[in-house]
């Protein structure tokens, strides 16, 4: 009790403006931290110790490393992986192109640039699964506007194409799921298309960053438009180019929803990247130890990109700093 | 190859530029043009083999404006009008996305919102004008949270969940998720802050703490009204990615009754699969008010698109 009583004299010793001024930080960002320590870290920690437990008859019972050996066992994991490479690098090589390209366009000196950037941005507003079913529309069996199209045998030999139906190609190097099914490539395209406002934007700030002076003497030097392109624009880009790669592959690696819509993993497990096994495992087959072994890996996977885009960044930084 | 770019240059041949984009755009646009143009189909004309993209074809010619068959049958699958004598409009709109899954959403996505906005304003100033002990530690951290994604969380907040629930704590649906909105979008929130707040000369703030003004009242009164842009910025960002979400409010919501709009979306997919007009005016009418949102706030969401990113 002495203690307690030094230590309230002591704080009215403290001159009450100061101690708050001293203070205040810690009270501002005390709510913010203890969200995030509820719904952020203490699941970190959770997923942890819920990756090597096992749901048995009296509660979770410890089985040590056994949840990542019996996903490694798992046909559907090493497939699954295959098809997320795949995705993805289908993905940011549609996206980045793309982007790169409407960036490029909108860069010129042109009218209306504001009103083409409002309505290419449409679709990054759009719920993901809401952007599933969009593309789901197009080619539905039977229904959809482009399935006529798909399903004439002249164009897509032998039996024309059914895309969410269509068995997936044989694989060229023996398990790895290349090339893509035709429901892969719907995938990937739908999931372009959400994410491309998004590297255009990015793309599109960078070189507006870059000074009209530079393009301008190396063009008054006799460059042509593409020596610009290739020795000037992409060079100065490339540092929010690789960021825009991270955040593609963050959002790709983590985007559910569209799948669920679109293909639902199907046809088979044609369209089963990562994200969906963890999610079919965890809630259509209730096996949380091993989803959450898988979970762990996906979330490493993830902070390897996010430590590698802030070192990108800092790096940016320094550049411009020096 | 050389002089198509240099007269490409030279001469500044717009139009190739010009046609360029618009072919994008129209590119860009021609899933929503289509999900809108089968909104408006009658079942009749959606189940057609094959598929027609207008249904303005008679039989003796393939296109012909004046009998065009458009039809609300898909929106009235949605919305469900009943005559009422008491509403203005003289029908009531009773389908579940409105009495049910719109109201939720709207509550939750607005609720965060505000929570996420002054939460990120005062731990952004913070981190902006203050060194105290572990500073960078805590910095980098959020920025390490953020690329964490909700779906690897979902695990031990579906877990959290059951447990509150089973031990009969106080535990309620709307609070727990919006308190798991909050988490999950105040990060990239405290990086756009504290990045905005950083571009504000301090000079601003040390005239009127000099003047006797407190620093909350600092922050309040100077500094938040002149970063508005970013303040709205954030509110816009976490809204619309509130609006949008669908996996953890399908599954940490107990309560249907609680549903947020995208689980009604899923439901109403889930029912209605051979129904592709009713699905196309659901996520029509799901999509336009983010839609409208973005239109009126385009230049906020892409300052907040800008800044978090290449900040994290």
């Amino acid at each position: 009790m002495k203690g307690w009583a030094d230590f309230v004299s002591k704080l009215h010793a403290m001159k009450k403006q100061n101690w708050f001024r001293n203070s205040l930080p810690f009270w501002l960002i005390l709510p913010t931290v203890t969200i995030l320590l509820v719904v952020q870290v203490y699941p970190a920690f959770y997923t942890v110790w819920l990756s090597m437990q096992e749901r048995g008859p009296e509660g979770w019972e410890f089985i040590g490393l056994k949840n990542f050996e019996r996903l490694f066992n798992l046909g559907q994991f090493g497939e699954s992986i295959g098809l997320t490479i795949v995705f993805l690098v289908g993905h940011i090589l549609l996206t980045m192109v793309g982007g790169f390209f409407t960036a490029f366009l909108l860069n010129q000196k042109i009218h209306f640039s504001g009103f083409f950037i409002t309505l290419l941005f449409i679709p990054w507003v759009l719920s993901q699964i809401i952007v599933g079913f969009m593309f789901r529309l197009l080619v539905a069996p039977d229904y959809g506007v482009f399935s006529g199209i798909l399903i004439n045998p002249s164009l897509f030999p032998p039996n024309g194409l059914s895309v969410l139906t269509a068995v997936p190609p044989r694989p060229w190097f023996s398990d790895f799921p290349f090339p893509p099914s035709a429901a892969m490539i719907l995938l990937i395209l739908a999931s372009t298309w959400r994410a491309l406002p998004f590297a255009t934007l990015l793309i599109l700030s960078a070189m507006q960053m870059i000074p009209a002076e530079v393009i301008e003497s190396s063009r008054i030097d006799g460059a042509n438009g593409w020596q610009i392109i290739r020795h000037i624009t992409v060079p100065l880009v490339l540092p929010t180019l690789v960021v825009a790669i991270f955040n593609t592959i963050l959002n790709g690696v983590n985007g559910v929803g569209l799948v669920l819509s679109l293909t639902d993993g199907g046809p088979g497990t044609a369209t089963q990247i990562i994200s969906y096994l963890l999610y079919s495992i965890g809630w259509s087959r209730i096996q949380f130890g091993r989803a959450a072994a898988l979970a762990l890996l996906v979330a490493v996977v993830n902070w390897i990109l996010i430590m590698g885009t802030l070192g990108i960044t800092k790096v940016e930084e320094r550049d411009s700093q020096s | 190859m050389k002089r198509i770019f240099s007269s490409f240059w030279r001469n500044k041949s717009r139009w190739l530029i010009y046609s360029a984009l618009i072919l994008i755009t129209i590119l860009n646009l021609l899933p929503i043009a289509l999900t809108v143009i089968v909104s408006f189909k009658s079942y009749e004309d959606v189940i057609r083999t094959p598929p027609v993209l207008f249904p303005c074809d008679t039989p003796t010619q393939s296109f012909d404006l004046s009998s065009c068959r458009w039809s609300l049958e898909g929106y009235e699958r949605v919305l469900v009008p009943k005559p009422s004598s008491t509403s203005p409009l003289g029908f009531d709109l009773t389908g579940p996305m409105v009495t049910v899954y719109g109201g939720n959403t709207l509550l939750y996505a607005t609720i965060s919102s505000i929570i996420v906005v002054l939460l990120a304003a005062t731990s952004g100033y913070a981190f902006s004008r203050y060194r105290f002990r572990g500073h960078k530690a805590l910095l980098t951290a959020i920025i390490a949270i953020t690329g964490v994604p909700l779906l690897t969380n979902l695990l031990a907040l579906y877990q959290m969940g059951i447990t509150m629930r089973t031990l009969g704590l106080p535990y309620d649906d709307r609070f727990f998720i919006i308190i798991v909105y909050i988490g999950f979008f105040l990060p990239l929130s405290v990086w756009i802050a504290k990045g905005f707040f950083d571009a504000i000369p301090r000079d601003l703030e040390d005239a009127a703490l000099i003047d006797g003004c407190s620093p909350l009242e600092a922050l309040f009164y100077i500094i938040i009204p002149l970063t508005r842009p970013a303040m709205i910025a954030i509110f816009m960002l976490t809204f619309v990615s509130v609006w949008n979400e669908f996996l953890a409010g399908y599954l940490l919501i107990s309560k249907n009754s609680n549903k947020p709009l995208m689980f009604g979306f899923y439901d109403f997919l889930g029912q209605n699969l051979i129904n592709l007009q009713g699905v196309a005016a659901v996520s029509l009418v799901i999509a336009l008010p983010v839609i409208i949102l973005f239109l009126f706030f385009r230049r906020s969401f892409f300052t907040a698109m800008v800044e978090g990113s290449v900040k994290g």
